[in-house]
Parts: structure tokens; C-alpha cells; sequence
């Protein structure tokens, strides 16, 4: 449960720092709840990740939405996407699929990295330097950076 | 997390992906992360370590094979080879 004194901050924060849209895609799988299941079934954070979606979701309905996929039922759509584990969430600032992921659920260090990351591609900022800009125009190939965290 | 996330705002090509590493043990131990934060790119090079955004930049391109001709600081996080 998220209390609502959080919920009214994230509004008040949202309705300052938000300037563009921003599309959020969460890809889940079913059954989960907090069972202990063998690998690769269920989904225990899924619930939760659910829970923070749409607490960003709410926080700004007029420039927040919030699309949720089901890997189970949708697997072309997972594949397209390429997801393979869950959950995670896509932020983009459109119906595209997002290329900024968090993959499992984006508690304690990680929640303010989430809220930076919708603020930014709300306003379109990524807030690197020229020289950062100039060196990034340099990639012509697909990158995929993994960045492995934990929440404390 | 937030420079890489950053950098995939700023290029279309790159795909920033946080994962939570307790929550996906079997990838984090593909990935042989033992701390964290513990960045790898295209599956192939790895960095372990926060680092300053220009360093984090040239070990993205670097990982990224693209040439990084600009002098800059050795990264404070050693770079590893993590293919194979």
C-alpha cells in the first residue's frame, strides 16, 4: 500500500516537472501473488510493479499512460519488444517501445531513478554535456547497457 | 543508473535496462556481478563502479567498439571482457 501523503507528493512534484507526455509499458506475467515458485514461474513483484505503474500513472493522468502487457497471453508482443523477464517497465514519450527499462521492481535507490527518468523524458532532457552529446552521435549500431542495482 | 538512462534520452540507438540484481540471481551471475553498480554492454564489456559521466560515456562507446579517440581518465571501476 502506497500511503497517500507519497501520492500527493509525486502530484505536486509531476504537475511542476512534467511538460511532455510520457508512455509507460509494464510487461507482467499472471498467478504471482508472494508464493515461492520455482524458477521462471510467476511473478512475485509483479503486484507491486503494478502498484508503482500506476501510482506514476495517477500522479499525472493527463500526461501519463500507462499500457500493461501480459507476456503469457502476448508473446509476439514480448518478442517485438524483447522482453524476457518481468516485470519491467518501458518509459517512452510515446506509443514506442520505450528503451529506458527497469526489470523488477524499482524500490528504494532505484524509485528516485525511475521518477528521473519519466521527469526527463517528459521534458525531453537527458542533461549530458555537449561533449557527452557529440560523442553519442558516433553510434550508428544498437547498444544495450545493462546496469545491474539493488535497492539499499 | 540514472547516465544511462540518460544516454538512451539522448541516443536512439542505445537501450538502458536497470535490473534489479537480487531479483534476477541467474543474470546477475551470467554477468558475474558481485557489486554493484555493475554496468555491461552489449553483453560483452564490463564496468563496475560509479563513474563520472564522461568516463561512463567513453566505456559505452568503448564496449560499443566504436574508437574513442578524445583522451580521458582511466575509469575508476575496472573494465572487463565478460563474452565467453
Amino acid at each position: 500500500m502506497i500511503p497517500e501523503e507519497v501520492r500527493q507528493q509525486l502530484k505536486d512534484r509531476f504537475e511542476v516537472a512534467l511538460t511532455g507526455p510520457v508512455h509507460l509499458t509494464l510487461y507482467t506475467k499472471p498467478g504471482s501473488s508472494r508464493l515461492i515458485l520455482p524458477a521462471g514461474m510467476g511473478c512475485p513483484t509483479c503486484e507491486d510493479a503494478r502498484e508503482m505503474a500506476e501510482l506514476l500513472r495517477d500522479a499525472a493522468p493527463e500526461k501519463v499512460t500507462l499500457e500493461q502487457v501480459d507476456i503469457t497471453r502476448d508473446d509476439e508482443r514480448a518478442m517485438t519488444d524483447d522482453v524476457n523477464d518481468v516485470p519491467t517497465i518501458a518509459i517512452a514519450s510515446n506509443s514506442e517501445t520505450g528503451r529506458i527499462r527497469f526489470q523488477g521492481l524499482p524500490s528504494g535507490t532505484e524509485f528516485p531513478a525511475l521518477i528521473d527518468a519519466v521527469e526527463r523524458v517528459s521534458r525531453a532532457e537527458p542533461g549530458l554535456s555537449d561533449q557527452s552529446l557529440a560523442a553519442l552521435a558516433r553510434l550508428t549500431e544498437p547498444t544495450e547497457v545493462m546496469v545491474f542495482a539493488t535497492p539499499t | 543508473m540514472s547516465l544511462a538512462n540518460r544516454m538512451a534520452l539522448a541516443s536512439p540507438q542505445i537501450k538502458a535496462v536497470c535490473i534489479e540484481a537480487n531479483e534476477f540471481p541467474r543474470l546477475s551471475n551470467q554477468f558475474r556481478v558481485r557489486g554493484v553498480p555493475h554496468t555491461v554492454i552489449n553483453r560483452r564489456a564490463a564496468v563496475v563502479g560509479a563513474l563520472p559521466e564522461r568516463d561512463f560515456v567513453a566505456a559505452v562507446l568503448e564496449g560499443a567498439g566504436v574508437a574513442v579517440d578524445e583522451p580521458h581518465e582511466a575509469p575508476s571501476g575496472p573494465t572487463t571482457d565478460v563474452s565467453g
